[in-house]
This record gives structure tokens, C-alpha cells and sequence, in this order.
């Protein structure tokens, strides 16, 4: 079996190569890159014209809410939502319920991601840091590595006590584990629900302050200075994170960081009249902190974007603002909101974006993923987008379980057209039927 | 479609002078015993999440006087406490044909989720620490009485603004109608960033009701201490008791108001809150005016359109 994708822009940040070409799949391997490729025979192949062929995108952030949740997201659902975004490698968080803490949670995790029901993605799964994620003892790192964790998070539920955090960067350096962290002073932000600010004080909704977010960003970039523990620091959202991630990186510390689409799109006024779809940790902050992400996010200091996938059931979020969870679906708009945000703007470019949504957060987590090299990948990794293409997001349209978005109704520019994972995972209803061809 | 009253800041200032007139109107014919409006079709619901005495009694009271119906509620004892969520609450009252709903809950911005879900006007009788907008309405009719009027007027709000839905109203109502609004009170009671908010801010009283014409106190919550927002009572009302004292920086015929319920000899001593500069009972009084001017403006007239409440 030979697939041609002929004629699209190749990108790939991983080699630095961006060129228009053609890319030839037999079997499940990329065989070749080039012109000569388009005379080889072939049994189907796609017009990529007008397109970007790139690495399968990676998702280093995604909640897929199975075990316990079932009701907000499964592996299935949300596995497939991440094709349809284009996704080809995700990491789930582990805040499920049970937590994923012991080795057995992370078998169920792989073999339900492998299921052929599930969408075809590869899922690498995060481990929780400590114990039911209570902050306190460390979890079985090491057989959570052995069973396929690819690094360790306590996610929503930060390690408050600097002792325990140190001893969990120590037990990570010998395992070579990156820590994934979630940077919150619990203390600063209890009770709050958005950012505190000018728009709290006028909602009258308790405010959670930026020094939250970035005083636990110090102290862990600190930690791991001094313990020489990879952090990758989860969703930042102010400008003070950025400055301190920023001195972080020139002191020498392994520490990378991710923003989320909702933080370089929105602000805190976006919650207007009590609106739960605005509800995020960290909260949406102002427009000052919009510009400074950007340029962050221009300048290399915040190395990728994830989607902070954090589906909630419709009844959930219709509730009063400070009963209302954190989060909401982001899989299926992830690249619709990246490309209309940033680069349309001139922000990033093409190979930028590229490298943001696959290559880094790839090389960050050491993920066999986000490069067309031979062996980077066990299987094809390819996303296909439509960079000019205008739609309109509809929840309703989608494949995760949770209709619960800030995107719904909003016109984007560059959507997914096809995802491949060995074979074709996902086509969209917008790629031209008279651009797919098979020769039999 | 229904016209909410969710707060002030929705307002424009001749919605709230539309509203003042009502109420002024309706306070004469009274007092005078002359006939008002009867809504006797009408039916409200009383949804009082939060304990309240004086609203919940102000607003029957002006529904009585509208010759309404009310049907109370509260949250304890009804399927609440079962684990029903708010909006299945509010469109089960929406399908026994209530006509519309008074609403005090804990939490800010209640009343506007109710308003999604309720076919009919809702009314805010307080959320969270948000808006409490009758209280604004009653207090500016009771500063008009007595001033002749608001615009020009210098308003020290003093306590803890912070957690203060009276205040957030009053600073909205009373800066529309050309006062200049002042919050006085600790650094760990005011918001951090207010500049959303109507007024300037001073952390020493003497300087923030300087020359006021107004002095409304707020009602100090005794848990701001446990939460370490205050190093204690006595200091607290050291620094910003509205007194005998305090009250010759302010105008010599400075009004003193004060939402209630009154922590005596905390933010007011009785100097203050029973002498001839006090206007706290006309408060009281004037709110079952307003409430009744808001539920006939809610009741009986319509928006054209959503320019109001842009979010419903």
C-alpha cells in the first residue's frame, strides 16, 4: 500500500525543511520526500495543494477524564477528538479518579488508547508525582516509568511543600523523568475564580492573583536550578511567568513552558456577564499580559502550545461562576486558534507554528513524535492543514463528549484536513472529495 | 422580551431617575392613602438562598402593596438540599407559571444565570459580592430627600468594600448621577485593582470624608479577622469608626447611612447611627419604595430590546 501526499508545503521544524513536495506513506512508513516521489506508483493520493503537510501535531496536555469521568470524556471520545485536531501523539493528564499513581492505571490507559475504537492517537500517559496526588509521598516513580509514564505531574493539585517537591526533582533526575508542573500558591488563590483584577473587583468574584501563578513558578524553576530536574512548566498565563521562565532558562535551569490557546486569545473581560465558558487555571488575564505572552511566545521563551483539553458535561458549567469547574474542550480548535491568532498575524511563522504544535513538545517530553526523520516515529505521523481555509467552529460538530467551549460560533482561519497515524485516522468533510484519488 | 433588574451598572442614569420617580410617587400616594397600580395578577416568587429578614421583608411588603402574590422559598428544605442545581430550580418555577422572582444568593452573578433560564423578569435582592441594587436605589432616595439631589454630592463609602455588594451598587447608582464617589476602609478590604469600579480610594478616614456630604458605613463581617484581613476589632475601629469624632471632617450637616444590620461600636458608634445626621431608618423606609417601583417597572414594561442586559 503506497499513499501520496503530493504536492503540499512541507514543514518540518525537526530538519528545518520547508519546501513544496510531495510526501510518499507505504505501509505505515514515510519512504520518501521529494519530487521523485510523485512518480513512484502509488495507490491513493491526496492533492495537498494550497496545504501544510507537517508531523502529526503533539498535545503535551490533554485530560481525558477516563478513569472516573467517564460522563465529561472517554479514551475513545477524546482520542478521536485529537484526530480530528489533528494530533497523532497526546499526553493525558493524570487527575483522573483513581489518579493514575500505580501501574495498573497506566496498562488501562495504553491498552484503552489502543483499542480499535479509540481513535488512533498515540496517548502517553503522565503520572501522577505523588500519591493520589495529595501532595505528600512520592508516588512509585519508578514502576510508573516502567509501565510507559513519560514524565510526572501532580497537574491541578500542586505540591505546596518545597521539601517534597525537591525530593520528588531529586527521585526524577535519577530516573530521568521530566516533572510537569502545574505552578499554583494554593494559599493565594482558595476561594478565587478568575484573575484578580479590575473585572473581579467589578463582578465581585474573588480574584486569584498573578503572584499565585508566579511565585510557585520561581520556587520550582529554583528546585530545579539546583536539582537539575527537567520542568516543563505547565499554561502560563501572565507576564511575570514569562519574565521568570525567561531568567529561569538564562540561569542555566532545564525548564521549558507551554501556553494554551485560550491565554494568548482572551482576557479576563471575555468572562463579561458571569460566562463559565471563561472559567481556566490559571484564569484569562488582562491584554497587557495577552501582548507580553505573545511576544514570549515569538522570542522562544515559551517553547510549545498545548491545548489544556479540559472537557466538562454541559450541566456542569451551567451553574454559578464560583461553582463551575476549571476548563473547557479545546482538541478540535486548538489549531483553528492558533493559526487565526498567530499566524495570520505574522507572529509565527508556518515552520514556527509547526515547531510549537509538534516538534518541541515532542523533543521536550522525548516523545517519538514531530519529525519526518526515518525512526522518528514508530509509524507515519501526519497532519494535514488547510491554512487559508475559513469556517466556523461548531460544538455541536465535534467528536469530544463535552460541548463546553469559548470557541463555539467563532470564524477561525486553518483547519485540519487529515490526520495520519500508519494510515489515514481522520479526513475532514472539507477536503475536496475530487483531491483524494485511488488507482486501483 | 423580560426586563431584569440584575444591577445598577446595567442601568443608564434615566433608567434610575425613571426608577427614583416611581418610587418617590409611590411613597406619597401611601402615605397619603391614595390608590396605586394593582398587579394582582401577578404572582413572585420570594427565592431567598441567603438569610435576609429586612429585603425579604421590604420586597413583600411592596409586593403587598401592589396587591401581588408572593410564593416564598428557601433553600433549606426544598430540593436544593437534595442536590438540585440552580437552573433545575429556577425552570421548575419557570413551569409553575411564576410570574416573576426576587433572588438573594451567596454567590455573584446568580441572578443573571436565573435570568437565562426564567421566562419572566428576576430581580436582584443581592448576590454574592456583587450588586444589591434596591439598597442603592433606597439610598439614593433617601440622600435626594434630603439634599435635594445627587448630582455634585461627595459619597465616602467606608468598610469593607471588598466583600461589600451595597457598595459596589451604590458607587455605580450614585457616580451616574454625578456624585463623586469615595471607598474609605483597610488596604486588605478594598478590591486590589478597583479600577473598574466607580470611585478613589483612600486608606485613612479623615482624609476620605473629607468635607463628604454622605458617609454611608458598611457593615464589618467579624470572620474578616479570622481571615487575617484586620489585626483585630478594636483596631479596626480605631481606624475607621464612623463617630462623633471622626464626623467633623466631614460636611457639618453630612449624612450618615448605613445598609444594616448595624455592628455598634465597630464601623458606627450611636453618636453616629441614632444622632439627627443619621438618615438609616428613612433607609429602611424609602427601600420598600424603590422595591416597589422595581417590581412595577419589571412587571409592567418590557425592553425593546437587549440593550440593557447585553448578556441575556
Amino acid at each position: 500500500m503506497r499513499t501520496l501526499l503530493k504536492n503540499g508545503r512541507i514543514l518540518d521544524p525537526s530538519q528545518d525543511l520547508d519546501v513544496v513536495s510531495s510526501l510518499l506513506i507505504e505501509d505505515d512508513q514515510i519512504v520518501g520526500i521529494g519530487d521523485e516521489t510523485v512518480r513512484a506508483e502509488v495507490d491513493e493520493m491526496y492533492d495537498c495543494t494550497g496545504m501544510w503537510v507537517c508531523p502529526g501535531l503533539v498535545d503535551p496536555h490533554v485530560h481525558l477524564r477516563e478513569p472516573g469521568d467517564e460522563h465529561k470524556e472517554t479514551i475513545v471520545t477524546g482520542t478521536q477528538a485529537a484526530a480530528a485536531g489533528g494530533y497523532t501523539t497526546i499526553c493525558c493528564m493524570p487527575n483522573t479518579n483513581p489518579p493514575l499513581d500505580s501501574p495498573a492505571l497506566i496498562d488501562f490507559i495504553l491498552d484503552r488508547a489502543a483499542s480499535p475504537e479509540a481513535g488512533g492517537v498515540f496517548v502517553a500517559p503522565v503520572g501522577a508525582l505523588t500519591r493520589g496526588m495529595n501532595g505528600e509521598e512520592l508516588a512509585d516513580l519508578y514502576a510508573l516509568k516502567k509501565a510507559g509514564i513519560i514524565a510526572a505531574s501532580d497537574e491541578g493539585f500542586p505540591i505546596q511543600n518545597a521539601r517534597v517537591m525537591t525530593q520528588a526533582m531529586e527521585f526524577c533526575v535519577q530516573l530521568d523523568l521530566p516533572i510537569m508542573a502545574h505552578c499554583e500558591d494554593t494559599n493565594l488563590t482558595k476561594g478565587g475564580s478568575m484573575n484578580e483584577g479590575a473585572m473581579s473587583a467589578m463582578l465581585g468574584l474573588k480574584g486569584i492573583p498573578r503572584s499565585a501563578e508566579e511565585i510557585a513558578i520561581v520556587r520550582n524553576c529554583l528546585l530545579s536550578l539546583h536539582t537539575g530536574c527537567q520542568l516543563h512548566i505547565m499554561r502560563v498565563s501572565t507576564w511575570g511567568a514569562v519574565e521568570m521562565v525567561r531568567q529561569a532558562k538564562f540561569l542555566g535551569a532545564p525548564v521549558t513552558c507551554e501556553i494554551c490557546p485560550m491565554h494568548f486569545t482572551f482576557n479576563d473581560e471575555c468572562i463579561g456577564e458571569f460566562d463559565t465558558r471563561f472559567k481556566i487555571q490559571p484564569p484569562l488575564r488582562t491584554q497587557v499580559d495577552i501582548d507580553l505572552l505573545v511576544q514570549g511566545l515569538s522570542d522562544g521563551t515559551i517553547d510549545c502550545i498545548a491545548s489544556d483539553h479540559s472537557p466538562h458535561a454541559s450541566h456542569e458549567v451551567d451553574v454559578p461562576f464560583e461553582e463551575a469547574p476549571f476548563g473547557s474542550a479545546q482538541l478540535e480548535s486548538a489549531v483553528g486558534v492558533t493559526l487565526t491568532m498567530l499566524t495570520h498575524t505574522g507572529i509565527l511563522s508556518p515552520l514556527e507554528t509547526v515547531n510549537k504544535l509538534s516538534t518541541k513538545p515532542a523533543q521536550i517530553l522525548r516523545l517519538d513524535a514531530g519529525t519526518f526523520r526515518s525512526g522518528g516515529s514508530p509509524v507515519a505521523q501526519v497532519c494535514v492543514i488547510d491554512p487559508d481555509c475559513e469556517w466556523t467552529f461548531d460544538r455541536h460538530k465535534t467528536f469530544s463528549k463535552s460541548k463546553n467551549t469559548p470557541f463555539d460560533g467563532m470564524k477561525l482561519r486553518g483547519k485540519t484536513m487529515l490526520t495520519f497515524s500508519g494510515s489515514e485516522i481522520y479526513r475532514d468533510a472539507m477536503f475536496g472529495d475530487d483531491r483524494y484519488v485511488v488507482y486501483s | 422580551m423580560a426586563r431584569h433588574l440584575l444591577g445598577i451598572r446595567h442601568l443608564d442614569k434615566d433608567q434610575i431617575e425613571h426608577l427614583l420617580s416611581l418610587a418617590a410617587d409611590f411613597k406619597l400616594r401611601i402615605i397619603e392613602d391614595k390608590p396605586v397600580p394593582k398587579l394582582n395578577k401577578q404572582v413572585v416568587g420570594m427565592l431567598f438562598f441567603e438569610n435576609s429578614t429586612r429585603t425579604r421583608v421590604s420586597f413583600e411588603q411592596a409586593a403587598h402593596y401592589l396587591s401581588m402574590k408572593t410564593a416564598s422559598f428557601s433553600a433549606a428544605g426544598s430540593s436544593m438540599s437534595k442536590g438540585e442545581t440552580l437552573k433545575d430550580t429556577i425552570l421548575t418555577l419557570r413551569y409553575e407559571r411564576l410570574n416573576g422572582l426576587v433572588m438573594r444568593h451567596r454567590m455573584s452573578g446568580t441572578p443573571t444565570l436565573a435570568a437565562h433560564h426564567f421566562g419572566g423578569p428576576v430581580l436582584n435582592a443581592g448576590d454574592g459580592q456583587h450588586e444589591h441594587p434596591t439598597q442603592a436605589l433606597g439610598d439614593a432616595l433617601t440622600i435626594i430627600e434630603r439634599k435635594g439631589d445627587l448630582d455634585g454630592l461627595i459619597v465616602a463609602i467606608v468598610g469593607d468594600v471588598e466583600h461589600s455588594r451595597v457598595a459596589r451598587s451604590n458607587a455605580w447608582l450614585l457616580s451616574k448621577m454625578g456624585a463623586e464617589v469615595r471607598f474609605v476602609g483597610p488596604k486588605t478590604l478594598i478590591p486590589a485593582m478597583s479600577s473598574m469600579l466607580p470611585g478613589a480610594v483612600f486608606y485613612d478616614l479623615a482624609t476620605g470624608i473629607a468635607d463628604a456630604d454622605v458617609v454611608i458605613t458598611l457593615r464589618l463581617q467579624k470572620e474578616r479577622m479570622l481571615e487575617g484581613m484586620l489585626s483585630s476589632i478594636g483596631e479596626y475601629a480605631a481606624m475607621y469608626q464612623v463617630n462623633r469624632d471622626t464626623l467633623k471632617y466631614a460636611q457639618p450637616d453630612c449624612l450618615v447611612m448605613h445598609p444594616g444590620p448595624l455592628n455598634r461600636g465597630i464601623e458606627v458608634d450611636d453618636v453616629a447611627a441614632d444622632g439627627e445626621r443619621s438618615a438609616i431608618t428613612s433607609q429602611v423606609e424609602n427601600g420598600v419604595f424603590v422595591r416597589m417601583a422595581s417590581l412595577y417597572w419589571a412587571f409592567t414594561e418590557t425592553e425593546p430590546k437587549s440593550e440593557m442586559n447585553p448578556a441575556i
